[in-house]
């Protein structure tokens, strides 16, 4: 199902009770997430567009485009982590401007966002001291949180001493740690082998349906945003008038849980990943 | 814009200026409470005059720096040299591990009373001093280049048929340059620091000594205008090394 | 692994070899006069010279250098310490704060170069010649390296570390302790080693013109009386000193930055 092409500034929201897999349908007026008429402008040239739309609880939102059409710098803007130069991006009704606890955010270079003089246990410890959990209750958290990553062997090694794929479950241990409300990830598993990809792909769904986490999630890899999403936003890059940012949002409409085998060769995935190839294309023109 | 810049420009210059301001104003006070351990900055900057004019500056200045040259002439040579075969040969490398441990951690000025004895006062005994204190960062620095140089092109120099000493100068010495440079640049800071201890603990020339006199002559302010003088040539110096170290890297093309 | 160690095992037997040989053509060069005794004293004449300062022949040993030596590690140390102490303080105090850093790097940079050994003068004007100021130019020359060394490990904090520290909301103090602390302790680590050979280099000199008890002025007495196995003691004492501070610095260092070996 591909919605409409949205024009420049007319919100893209679902409505809150429409039926859709995977997300906990919530009666609420206010979006969890919205984001309204957020511009990006960097060197005096206009990177994103004015993009609007909105997140509900639990949905798991997948970003994909083009090398500098703005999807890393958006997440950063969604998170506080930047200033959008126009617009705003709204959690619960109240603008973001500072990054918040509440807020995980996951990076791609997840070498340089562990302390490499902490353990996998310290760096996961460090978000428990930051939000003053009391010393008493850290271990078992830790032990709660390195279980749910399959790190719980590994938790007195130092990152240095851990494979890619471990460093980036450390990464999101720590992330789940703060009992966020709201995930945010940059190409969490771009630096990754295709192997070590996949299974983290499956982990990380199990993690957010078992925890009800709502997720945005930036990629380049169109196959993974389809398998994880559900939904995709399409971003493209050098917009101008009549061409905005945000070109395509696609509801992903298999249902879940997904299975790196079948899900590939369900007909809506083929179907989805037919058409946001081709217009990926067509960008590319 | 322009006022931007113009602060950005002045930024450096407002610590040190408040620092002088304070200093004169505290060494005021205490040399009209009778000490004449202090001087002001503006009795300092008259006695630097007053030594440019005279020739003393000129004359101090250029022994250290003309001594500290020559001795780190000295020791990079030897430093180089033994460097470059302890870099290519990993066993004189294993070989000489031992000898060089035990040597290097003796403190240079630890040789001053040595020197002395050996060459009394003057140019020799400081020469040997900074030549000591310059052949370890030297040897250890060009040993670790040469090891680091790429191996493919040393295969390629024996491929080639190349001699000994074609391949030292043709291959190794080139490609060694840019961390050569970081060496020497370092070496030449060392020669320096260690030229004025030398001279303030005991050869009676050049900046060092002029500083010490001064002060044993109870007069603060010219001890006071040779420190500052030394803090100037140091950083000028270690300046231009820099430049001069940036230059050869951009012309030989590796990342500064 | 057997061959490896073997190897490893026939290395350290060549070098031993080699230096023993060094030794062996010290020991011709003096006995046979080759040069002067005068310059170089013999081997033996230098160890001799060496247990009798250290007190350890039987007789009657005047045990000095022993006494020498403490004055001159003492003073080294302690200059040392408080070296560190001040180095990390203010480095940190400096480094945490790009502004503060915008405004007081240049002066920083310009004050590097500068020999310890230059303050002694002016240290002497101020203070006099007594142990105190020997000690105070110590501490502050070694404190230098401390400090650059600080101020760099604060201010290069991997930005995306910073970032996560802003996505945790943690606090300033939770900031420098937690991040930048840990982060500049290899740098810091680094000054301090740095900030030991200046510190003996400093007590050397000072003892040497201040007329200060220690290694620095036995030797230069020892030089001025033609005195050379005496001078060699020192100096093979000083060699020692050296040797042992940055030896164990080193292995302190790898026991704290154990975290950087992938092993």
């Amino acid at each position: 199902m591909i919605a409409a092409t949205a024009p420049v500034t007319a919100r893209a929201a679902l409505p809150a009770n429409a039926s859709h897999p995977g997300r906990h349908a919530t009666m609420q007026d206010t979006p969890f997430l919205r984001f309204d008429g957020v511009t990006i402008r960097l060197g005096g040239r206009e990177i994103l567009s004015p993009t609007s739309f909105d997140v509900a609880r639990g949905e798991f939102v997948c970003i994909v485009g083009p090398s500098g059409c703005g999807k890393t710098t958006l997440l950063r803007a969604a998170s506080g982590l930047v200033t959008a130069s126009a617009g705003e991006v709204r959690r619960n009704g109240v603008k973001m401007t500072e990054p918040s606890r509440e807020v995980a955010f996951v990076f791609q270079d997840y070498g340089r966002a562990l302390l490499p003089w902490r353990t996998v246990e310290g760096n996961v410890s460090l978000a428990l001291e930051a939000a003053g959990v009391p010393a008493a209750q850290r271990a078992h958290r830790i032990a709660d949180v390195l279980g749910k990553v399959g790190l719980a062997k590994h938790a007195h090694k130092f990152p240095v001493q851990l494979s890619g794929g471990m460093q980036q479950r450390a990464q999101i241990a720590r992330c789940l740690a703060q009992k966020p409300e709201l995930m945010m990830m940059d190409e969490p598993f771009g630096a990754l082998d295709a192997l070590t990809r996949q299974s983290l792909q499956d982990e990380l769904a199990r993690l957010v349906r078992d925890d009800g986490l709502t997720v945005l999630f930036v990629t380049h890899d169109l196959e993974e945003a389809i398998y994880l999403g559900d939904r995709v936003i399409a971003l493209q890059a050098n917009p101008g008038p009549g061409r905005p940012s945000l070109a395509r949002m696609i509801d992903v409409k298999i249902p879940r849980p997904r299975n790196q085998l079948t899900t590939k060769e369900h007909p809506e995935y083929l179907q989805l990943r037919r058409e946001l190839f081709a217009f990926i294309e067509q960008g590319h023109d | 814009m322009t006022d931007h810049r113009l602060l950005r420009w002045l930024r450096p210059w407002v610590f040190p200026a408040a620092l002088v301001g304070v200093f004169e104003w505290y060494a005021r006070r205490a040399s009209a409470l009778g000490s004449d351990a202090l001087a002001p900055p503006s009795a300092a900057a008259r006695a630097f005059v007053g030594a440019a004019m005279d020739g003393s500056l000129w004359q101090a200045t250029g022994f250290t720096l003309g001594t500290a040259a020559l001795g780190l002439l000295l020791g990079a040579l030897l430093g180089i040299a033994l460097g470059v075969v302890l870099g290519l040969s990993r066993r004189a490398a294993q070989l000489g591990s031992m000898s060089i441990e035990v040597l290097r951690p003796v403190p240079s000025v630890a040789l001053i009373p040595l020197a002395m004895l050996g060459f009394g006062f003057g140019v020799r005994m400081e020469l040997a001093i900074v030549a000591f204190a310059t052949f370890w960062p030297l040897l250890v620095l060009v040993q670790s280049a040469v090891q680091q140089v790429e191996p493919r092109l040393l295969e390629v120099s024996r491929v080639l048929g190349l001699s000994a000493r074609e391949r030292a100068f043709k291959i190794v010495l080139p490609a060694i340059v840019p961390r050569l440079f970081v060496a020497l640049r370092l070496g030449v800071a060392v020669a320096l620091v260690v030229a004025v201890t030398v001279e303030i603990a005991a050869n009676p020339n050049g900046m060092g000594y002029a500083m010490m006199i001064a002060q044993q002559s109870f007069d603060p302010a010219l001890m006071l205008a040779w420190l500052g003088w030394i803090g100037v040539v140091g950083f000028a110096v270690n300046a231009v090394m820099l430049q001069l170290q940036r230059m050869v890297s951009r012309r030989m093309g590796v990342q500064p | 692994m057997k061959r490896g160690d073997e190897r490893a095992a026939m290395n350290r037997l060549g070098s031993l070899g080699v230096l023993l040989a060094l030794i062996a053509l010290w020991w011709v060069a003096s006995n046979a006069g080759w040069v002067s005794r005068v310059f170089l004293p013999t081997p033996q004449a230098t160890f001799a010279s060496l247990l009798e300062g250290l007190n350890l022949t039987g007789d009657s040993g005047n045990g000095e250098l022993l006494a020498f030596t403490q004055a001159t590690v003492g003073r080294m140390v302690e200059g040392w310490l408080l070296a560190s102490l001040f180095g990390v303080l203010l480095g940190a105090a400096i480094g945490v704060s790009p502004s503060v850093r915008a405004w007081v790097q240049p002066t920083l940079e310009f004050i590097r170069p500068l020999p310890a050994s230059a303050l002694l003068p002016l240290a002497i004007s101020i203070f006099g010649l007594n142990p105190g100021m020997v000690l105070f130019v110590v501490a502050f020359g070694a404190m230098w390296p401390v400090l650059l060394a600080t101020v760099h490990g604060f201010a290069a904090v991997e930005p995306r570390l910073s970032e996560v520290a802003r996505c945790l909301q943690m606090s300033r103090t939770a900031y420098i302790f937690k991040m930048g602390l840990p982060n500049a302790m290899p740098d810091i680590l680094a000054g301090m080693r740095l900030a030991l050979t200046i510190a003996l280099i400093v007590a050397v000199v000072g003892e040497m013109i201040a007329s200060q008890t220690g290694l620095g002025q036995a030797i230069l007495l020892a030089a001025r009386a033609f005195r050379a196995s005496e001078l060699f003691a020192g100096i093979v004492l000083l060699g020692l000193i050296g040797f042992a501070s940055n030896a164990l610095l080193a292995f302190a260092e790898k026991r704290l930055l154990r975290w950087q070996q992938p092993d």
